[in-house]
C-alpha cells in the first residue's frame, strides 16, 4: 500500500511541484500508514527509485542516451548508467529517510497522546 | 510527547531537501538536477520525430509560417518586418536562449551573479573597460532610427514571448547546472552583444608593449625592428589601386611624448591573428558566368555554436545566411540579387592616454593647459553568495581609466597601462544593425555601398558580389583620422593634438570594385599598399594567407562552388616556404641524435601541407616557434617591462637578409651566439620535445595529433564539448584551424539568376547538448564538405526537405 501511494502521488505531484514534493508525500504516507520501520524505509526507496528511473528511461531511451552519457562525462563517471542509478539510489534514499523519519514522527506524536490520555484518566 | 524525537524525524527530511537543493561550489544542486521531472533527464530530446505545431504569440501582428529543414534550420515566412524580427528571436531563444544570455551576462560583467566571487575580476575588467558605458551609447542610436528600433524591439519581444512560456523543466540544461534562472531580454542585450564582437575583435592593443620597446631600445631600433609596413604584403586593395577622392588633410604630429610605463608581466609571444578569409570571382573565372563568393569567418571556436542559420522572408525581404544569436538580421548571407560577407580589419580603434592626475582623489586632470573636472561612473556587481560590490570608475573626455591598480592574476589585462584612459571605438553611438538591415534587402552594388555607411565597428573587409556580374571588397568601419602612427605608442592625454581630430569619411574607406584580376580577397592583412592617404594601423595580420589565395585564385579559371570548397581547406604553408630553406641549410646533420636523423629527414621531404597526418608539420610548428623565442626572449623579456616580439613578418626578413645580425646572440650568454646556433638548438629542442610528449617519432607525431583540435563548451563545461578532431590545417595556412579556433563558418554563394548557397559551422542549431542537432553538423565540417542550403521561395517550396513547422498566430 504505501508502495502504490507514494509512486502514483509522486509521479502525480512531481508533474507540478518540485522535487522535493517525495519529501513530503514519503513523510506523510509513512506517518500515516506505515505499518513498520522497515516497511516506512524500504517502500519509498523502491517506489522513487523505480519511478525515477522509469521516468528518466522514458526521456532518456528516445534521445538514444546521448545527453546521459554527457552528464556522465560531466561528472566524471564513466557510464551513463551510472548516472541513472545515482538518479535513483539518490531519490531513494532521500524517500527512505523521509519516510522513515515520518514512522518515528508518528511513534513520537502517538506517545504524547497515550501520556496526556493517563491524565485525563 | 518525545518532543525531541519529534522535532528529529522533521529537521533530518528539511536538511535533506536543503542539501540536495543547493549549489555547493562547483557542484549542481543535485537532486534539483538529476531529479527526471525537472532535472537535466528532461532535457533530453528524443531524435527524429517531426512536429506540427501550432502556437499563439499575442505579439504578433498577423500570421507567420516557420519551417525547420532536415538540419533544423528556420525558414520563417511572415507578412511585415517587426514579425519577421519578432519570430526570429523567438526561435534563437528557442534553441540558444541559454549561450544568448550568458554571452550578454560576460559581456555586462555580470558574471558573478552566476558563478559567485571567482569571476569578479573578468567582471570588474568588462565594466571598467566601459562595455556596459559602450553598449548603452550604441544603444541610443540604434533606437534613433525608427527601422532599427523596430527590429530590436520585435526580436526582444520574441525572445521574451520564448523565455516566458518556459516551464523550470524546459529550461536551458546549463541553468540547470549552474542553477540560474533567465531573466526578460532587453535591446540593450543586443547591444551588449554586439559591444562583445567588439571586444572579441577590436580589443588588441599593443601600444603599451611598444611604448616600453621604445624607451628601452630607442627610435632608431623600434623603427627597425617594428617597420610600419611589411617587407612582404599582398594588401587587400591591390597595389596601385588608385584613390579617386581627394583627402582630407590629416593632423599634424605632435612633439614626442614618451613616458615609461613598467609593470611585472612575461613576455609572451605575439599569437598570430585568429584568421578569417574571403573571397570573390567574377564571372569571367567562374564556369556559370555568374560571381561566386566566399566567406569563411575565423573564431574561438564553441559549442553551442557561435552562428545561427535561418532564412528571413517578408514583403521586401528574403535572405539566408547565418546571425548572432542575440542579434536580429542576418550578417553573413545572401539572397536573390547579392551575397556578402566579412573578415576582420586590424584598425588600431583602442588607444591608451596617459593621465596626469592633480592629486590622489582623481577628480581632475591636465588637458588642454588647465586642470579639468573628471566623471564618475559606479558600477554594481552582484555577487552570488556574498554582498553587492560597487566598483568605481573614473572617465576622462577620452574614455575610462581602466586601472590604477591592475590585478594580478588576469592575462586580458595585460595589455592596460595603469593610470591611463582609454579612447576606444566601442564607446561611440553607433547603429551596425542598419548595415545588415540594407544588405540583407540590397540588390546591387550602390546598395551595398549604402549599407556600409551605417557601420561602425568592429571595422570588417566587406566583401560583396551581385547577380550583375559585380564585385567588390570595402575595408569598412568608422576609423578616426589620425597622424601617422598616433596610436602605435601610448599618446599623451594633455595634449588635444593626440586626440581623434575627425573621422575618415565613410566614402573614402580603402575599397575596389571589379579590379581587372576579376576577384577580390582578404586574409586580415594590410587594407592597402603605402600610397592610401590616411592611417588605419602600422601592422596588420602577416600577408601568407592573402598570398595563398591570390596565388590560386590568379590562376584559377572556369571556378565552381566545388573548386572554392577545396580552396577552404587547403592547408598550404607560405610561411614554411619562405622560412624552411634558410633553416634547412642551416641544421648540422652530423650533430644529430637518431631521432633528430629522422626527423630532418622527414622535414627535408615535407610538402609544406599542415595536412593532418604530416609529422613535418609538427616539426616545423615547433621548430619556428622555438627559434622565434630563441632569437627575441632574451632581448624581449625583462621583468618588470612589459614588451612583445618583433612581427614574425620581420623575423623572417632578418633571417633571410641579415643572418649576422646582432639579435641573435643571446645577450644572457658570455657566448657570442649566431644564426646557425639558433637553428640548430631549437631543432633538437622540437625533436626532444615531441619525443617527451608523444614518444617515438612516428604516427604519434601526426600533426593532427599533436594540434588537438577541438571545440569546447562556451562555459568549459566537460562533457558538453566536442570530441578531439583529427584535422589539419593551420594559422598562416588558407585553413586556418588551430587548436580551439578556425572557420566558424564556411559559405559558398553561386549567384545568377537562382543564387546556390552552401555552406556549414562546427556545431549544430540546437544549444541543447541533448539535442542530436547539437553537434550534428561537425562531422561535414571537419571533412571540408557543405551543405547545400535551401533558399526556399515559399513554406511549401519543394526544393527543401523539411521536418517540422510551426504556425504563429495572434489569437
Amino acid at each position: 500500500m504505501v508502495f502504490i501511494v507514494i509512486l502514483i502521488a509522486s509521479f502525480l505531484l512531481q508533474i507540478i511541484f518540485p522535487w522535493w514534493v517525495i519529501v513530503i508525500i514519503s513523510f506523510v504516507t509513512c506517518g500515516l500508514i506505515g505499518k513498520t520501520a522497515k516497511i516506512s524505509l524500504w517502500f519509498p526507496f523502491a517506489a522513487i527509485f523505480l519511478l525515477w528511473i522509469g521516468m528518466a528511461l522514458f526521456k532518456s531511451i528516445p534521445n538514444h542516451n546521448i545527453l546521459a552519457g554527457r552528464i556522465a562525462e560531466m561528472l566524471a563517471v564513466k557510464s551513463w548508467i551510472l548516472v541513472l542509478i545515482l538518479t535513483g539510489v539518490l531519490g531513494g534514499f532521500v524517500a527512505a529517510i523521509s519516510g522513515i523519519c515520518g514512522y518515528h514522527f508518528r511513534k513520537a506524536v502517538l506517545c504524547k497522546k497515550t501520556k496526556s490520555g493517563q491524565h485525563a484518566g | 510527547m518525545n518532543k525531541v524525537k519529534a522535532t528529529f524525524c522533521v529537521v533530518i527530511p528539511l536538511l535533506l531537501v536543503y542539501i540536495f537543493n543547493t549549489k555547493f561550489g562547483a557542484v549542481p544542486p543535485l537532486l534539483k538536477f538529476l531529479n527526471p521531472f525537472t532535472g537535466f533527464w528532461q532535457n533530453a530530446e528524443p531524435s527524429g520525430i517531426g512536429l506540427n505545431h501550432k502556437v499563439v504569440l499575442k505579439g504578433t501582428h498577423d500570421r507567420v509560417e516557420v519551417v525547420f529543414d532536415d538540419r533544423m534550420i528556420p525558414h520563417i515566412f511572415a507578412n511585415n518586418d517587426y514579425d519577421v524580427y519578432y519570430t526570429q528571436g523567438y526561435v534563437t531563444a528557442m534553441h540558444r536562449l541559454w549561450q544568448m544570455d550568458f554571452q550578454t551576462l560576460f559581456a555586462a560583467g555580470r558574471l558573478s551573479e552566476v558563478v559567485g566571487s571567482k569571476a569578479i575580476e573578468l567582471d570588474r575588467y568588462q565594466r571598467r573597460m566601459g562595455m556596459v558605458y559602450g553598449a548603452e551609447n550604441s544603444l541610443k542610436g540604434m533606437m534613433q532610427d525608427p527601422k532599427s528600433k523596430e527590429m530590436m524591439t520585435a526580436y526582444t519581444e520574441g525572445i521574451n514571448a520564448y523565455i516566458h512560456s518556459l516551464s523550470k523543466a524546459n529550461l536551458p540544461l546549463e541553468y540547470k547546472i549552474l542553477d540560474f534562472v533567465p531573466e526578460d531580454w532587453t535591446p540593450l542585450k543586443c547591444a551588449l552583444l554586439l559591444k562583445q564582437m567588439s571586444a572579441v575583435l577590436a580589443m588588441g592593443s599593443d601600444e603599451f608593449y611598444m611604448s616600453n620597446i621604445l624607451k628601452k631600445y630607442g627610435p632608431e631600433v623600434t623603427g627597425d625592428l617594428f617597420p610600419d609596413y611589411p617587407f612582404r604584403e599582398d594588401p587587400i586593395i591591390p597595389k596601385g589601386t588608385k584613390w579617386d577622392f581627394k583627402p582630407l588633410s590629416v593632423p599634424a604630429t605632435p612633439l614626442a611624448f614618451n613616458q615609461m610605463v613598467t609593470g611585472d608581466i612575461r613576455t609572451k609571444q605575439k599569437v598570430d591573428g585568429i584568421g578569417s578569409n574571403n573571397w570573390a570571382l567574377s564571372g569571367e573565372k567562374t564556369a556559370s558566368g555568374s560571381p561566386i563568393l566566399e566567406n569563411d569567418p575565423h573564431l574561438d571556436l564553441t559549442l553551442p555554436s557561435i552562428w545561427y542559420q535561418i532564412q528571413l522572408h517578408a514583403p521586401g525581404l528574403n535572405a539566408y545566411g547565418v546571425s548572432l544569436p542575440g542579434a536580429p538580421g542576418i550578417t553573413i548571407g545572401f539572397n536573390q540579387h547579392i551575397a556578402w560577407g566579412v573578415t576582420n580589419v586590424a584598425a588600431d580603434v583602442l588607444d591608451f592616454y596617459q593621465i596626469k592626475f592633480k592629486d590622489n582623489t582623481h577628480k581632475e586632470y591636465w588637458y588642454n593647459n588647465k586642470w579639468n573636472k573628471t566623471t564618475e561612473r559606479l558600477e554594481k556587481i552582484k555577487i552570488r553568495g556574498s554582498h553587492t560590490e560597487t566598483d568605481t570608475v573614473i572617465y576622462t573626455h577620452h574614455g575610462p581609466v581602466v586601472y590604477f591598480q591592475k590585478p594580478e592574476k588576469l592575462s586580458r589585462a595585460d595589455n592596460v597601462p595603469s593610470g591611463h584612459a582609454l579612447r576606444w571605438i566601442a564607446h561611440e553611438k553607433s547603429n551596425e544593425l542598419m548595415t545588415f538591415y540594407y544588405l540583407n534587402r540590397g540588390k546591387n552594388y550602390s546598395d551595398y555601398r549604402k549599407a556600409l555607411t551605417y557601420y561602425t565597428a568592429p571595422a570588417q573587409n566587406f566583401i560583396f558580389a551581385s547577380a550583375d556580374n559585380d564585385i567588390a571588397i570595402t575595408p569598412n568601419g568608422k576609423f578616426p583620422l589620425k597622424w601617422k602612427d598616433q596610436g602605435k605608442f601610448i599618446l599623451d592625454g594633455s595634449d588635444p593634438k593626440s586626440d581623434w581630430q575627425g573621422w575618415i569619411p565613410a566614402s573614402q574607406n580603402p575599397t575596389v570594385k571589379n579590379p581587372p584580376r576579376h576577384f577580390v580577397s582578404s586574409a586580415n592583412q594590410s587594407s592597402t599598399d603605402q600610397t592610401y592617404p590616411y592611417y588605419i594601423n602600422w601592422e596588420f595580420s602577416s600577408y601568407e594567407r592573402g598570398k595563398r589565395i591570390n596565388d590560386r585564385l590568379s590562376k584559377m579559371t572556369n571556378a565552381t562552388a566545388d573548386s572554392i570548397r577545396l580552396m577552404q581547406s587547403d592547408a598550404y604553408s607560405i610561411f614554411a616556404e619562405n622560412l624552411l630553406p634558410a633553416l634547412l641549410s642551416r641544421v648540422d646533420n652530423n650533430a644529430l641524435n637518431a631521432t633528430q636523423k629522422e626527423a630532418f629527414n622527414i622535414i627535408s621531404k615535407w610538402n609544406k601541407y599542415y595536412n593532418a597526418k604530416e609529422i613535418g608539420a609538427s616539426v616545423f610548428d615547433l621548430w619556428s616557434a622555438r627559434l622565434f623565442f630563441d632569437i627575441w626572449d632574451d632581448d624581449f623579456t625583462i621583468r618588470g617591462i612589459p614588451m612583445r616580439y618583433p612581427s614574425r613578418d620581420r623575423t623572417i626578413e632578418l633571417i633571410l637578409k641579415d643572418p649576422n645580425s646582432k639579435w641573435f646572440d643571446n645577450v644572457l650568454t658570455s657566448k657570442k651566439e649566431t644564426l646557425t646556433d639558433l637553428v640548430n638548438e631549437s631543432f633538437k629542442y622540437t625533436c626532444d620535445s615531441l619525443e617527451k610528449k608523444f614518444g617515438t617519432i612516428g604516427k604519434n607525431w601526426e600533426w593532427a595529433k599533436v594540434k588537438q583540435t577541438h571545440i569546447p563548451h562556451l562555459a568549459n563545461i566537460p562533457g558538453l564539448g566536442s570530441k578531439t578532431l583529427m584535422m589539419g590545417g593551420a594559422k598562416s595556412t588558407i585553413n586556418a584551424l588551430a587548436e580551439k579556433n578556425g572557420p566558424s563558418w564556411r559559405m559558398v554563394v553561386e549567384l545568377g539568376k537562382n543564387p546556390k548557397g552552401h555552406g556549414v559551422f562546427p556545431g549544430g542549431q540546437s544549444g541543447n547538448p541533448g539535442s542530436p542537432f547539437y553537434d550534428n553538423m561537425i562531422g561535414t565540417w571537419s571533412r571540408g564538405e557543405l551543405y547545400d542550403l535551401y533558399f526556399m521561395q515559399t513554406p511549401n517550396d519543394p526544393s527543401a526537405k523539411i521536418i517540422s513547422n510551426l504556425h504563429i498566430s495572434n489569437k
